[in-house]
């Protein structure tokens, strides 16, 4: 699990409250999207016959990612301010070695940029936990 | 700290920054072609010319490459005065006839004033500028599979020889990266084609989507220090699996 960040903020995460109403996976389409573009959400919910029996599942900010490991090009950074390793666009070259090596599928490439796309922890202030109604996302 | 005078704005950066850097990073664009920030510096296409003064200088300001010239305290920098301008012209007349093909070029020159070059064009049909992003990205990943070839005029991308790339791992970074789209290739959900060879998918053991070649994931998992099994599922195959493997372990401790 991530390291302690600068803002000693976490993203908890209790299953159990999660009704899969998809609140947060559409906070984070706005909020990454462009205006009247949401885009593709990098978290999801997965139904499994409604609380206590749901699962959110987002990037854990692995210590020693995978995803970090195998980039090429060192793209991919921890935030010291969030702790979130977070893609720096303008290195990332596309090659898509992240998007395998990420054993639990949170890294996507974008179709349209060819860039790498993840949880950025919204820089500190992330919208999933901002919306959702039943706290089954909080960040503090 | 460094704090410059960039077109009337006052932009502080760090040591060891370039102009373009410090005028990026105060969302002043400067245009380029054979910059990329995963690679050194290359100073190659000249796109990215300014004008600097050194603040207490009276002499004349002088053109400098952007992605090149270190940021320095007091320098005073113009990206758009008219002479700057003039150079980028100067930069894509000769670009154009270099590659009157390629539609990057000719949209890039029409958009800074030069809907025609002035000097004889290449008749070779390449889309090729030398930027060598190809060739960095490729040396910079450790493949080293391509470079340049011949000289002066003759200059091209090629493979060792022109044979068929023996390091190359297929990984498309060079065509990716390159700004003209002059390196093609050939792709299917089984094979990829490109630099005379043929590589086949590794395909997500699920949903038999292509994921990488076989090359890549060799190459790749040795850098990670990761078995070569690991790179075996496409993003959606793994969520789905990790969600639940997470629901049974909380079915269970419930
Ligand atoms: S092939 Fe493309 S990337 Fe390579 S040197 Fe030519 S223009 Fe640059
Ligand atoms: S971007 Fe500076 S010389 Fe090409």
């Amino acid at each position: 699990m991530a390291k302690a960040a600068v803002n000693g903020k976490r993203l908890i995460v209790t299953p159990d409250r999660c009704t899969s109403c998809r609140t947060c996976e559409l906070a984070c389409s706005f909020r990454h999207g462009a205006p009247n573009r949401p885009a593709v959400p990098r978290l999801r919910t997965f139904d499994f016959g409604g609380p206590p029996k749901n699962v959110i599942l987002t990037c854990f900010q692995c210590d020693d990612a995978a995803c970090v490991r195998v980039c090429p090009v060192t793209a991919l950074v921890r935030s010291g301010e969030t702790g979130a390793i977070v893609v720096l666009e303008r290195r990332c070259i596309g090659c898509g070695s992240c998007a395998v090596a990420c054993p639990f599928g949170q890294i996507e490439m974008d179709p349209v940029k060819l860039l790498a796309r993840k949880c950025d922890l919204c820089g500190g202030d992330p919208a999933c936990a901002a919306f959702c109604p039943t706290k089954a996302l909080e960040y503090r | 700290m460094i704090a410059m005078d960039i077109d009337g704005r006052r932009v502080v950066t760090e040591e060891g920054r370039t102009l373009l850097d410090a005028a990026r990073e105060a969302g002043i664009d400067i245009p380029t072609l054979c910059h990329h920030e995963a690679l050194e510096p290359f100073g190659g296409c000249r796109l990215c010319v300014v004008e600097a003064a050194p603040a207490d200088s009276r002499g004349p300001a002088e053109l400098v490459i952007s992605c090149l010239a270190p940021a320095r305290d007091g320098l005073v920098v113009r990206t758009a005065s008219e002479r700057v301008k003039e150079a980028r012209r100067t930069v894509l007349d000769l670009l154009l006839a270099r590659c009157p093909t390629s539609d990057v070029i000719r949209r890039l020159a029409a958009e800074h004033g030069v809907p025609r070059t002035s000097f004889p064009e290449s008749t070779d049909g390449s889309k090729c500028i030398l930027c060598m992003l190809c060739e960095r990205v490729c040396a910079k990943i450790g493949a080293h599979a391509i470079g340049g070839a011949g000289k002066s005029r003759g200059k091209r991308i090629a493979a060792p020889f022109d044979l068929a790339a023996e390091d190359c791992i297929g990984c498309l970074a060079c065509a990716r990266i390159c700004p003209t789209g002059h390196i093609g290739y050939e792709e299917t959900d089984d094979e990829r084609k490109i630099w005379g060879r043929t590589f086949r998918m590794v395909k997500c053991e699920v949903t038999g989507r292509p994921l990488m070649t076989e090359e890549q994931r060799s190459f790749e998992a040795k850098r990670a220090g990761l078995p070569e099994d690991w790179f075996t599922k496409c993003p959606e195959s793994k969520r789905r699996e990790t969600a639940e493997t997470i629901a049974k372990a909380f079915e269970e401790v419930r």
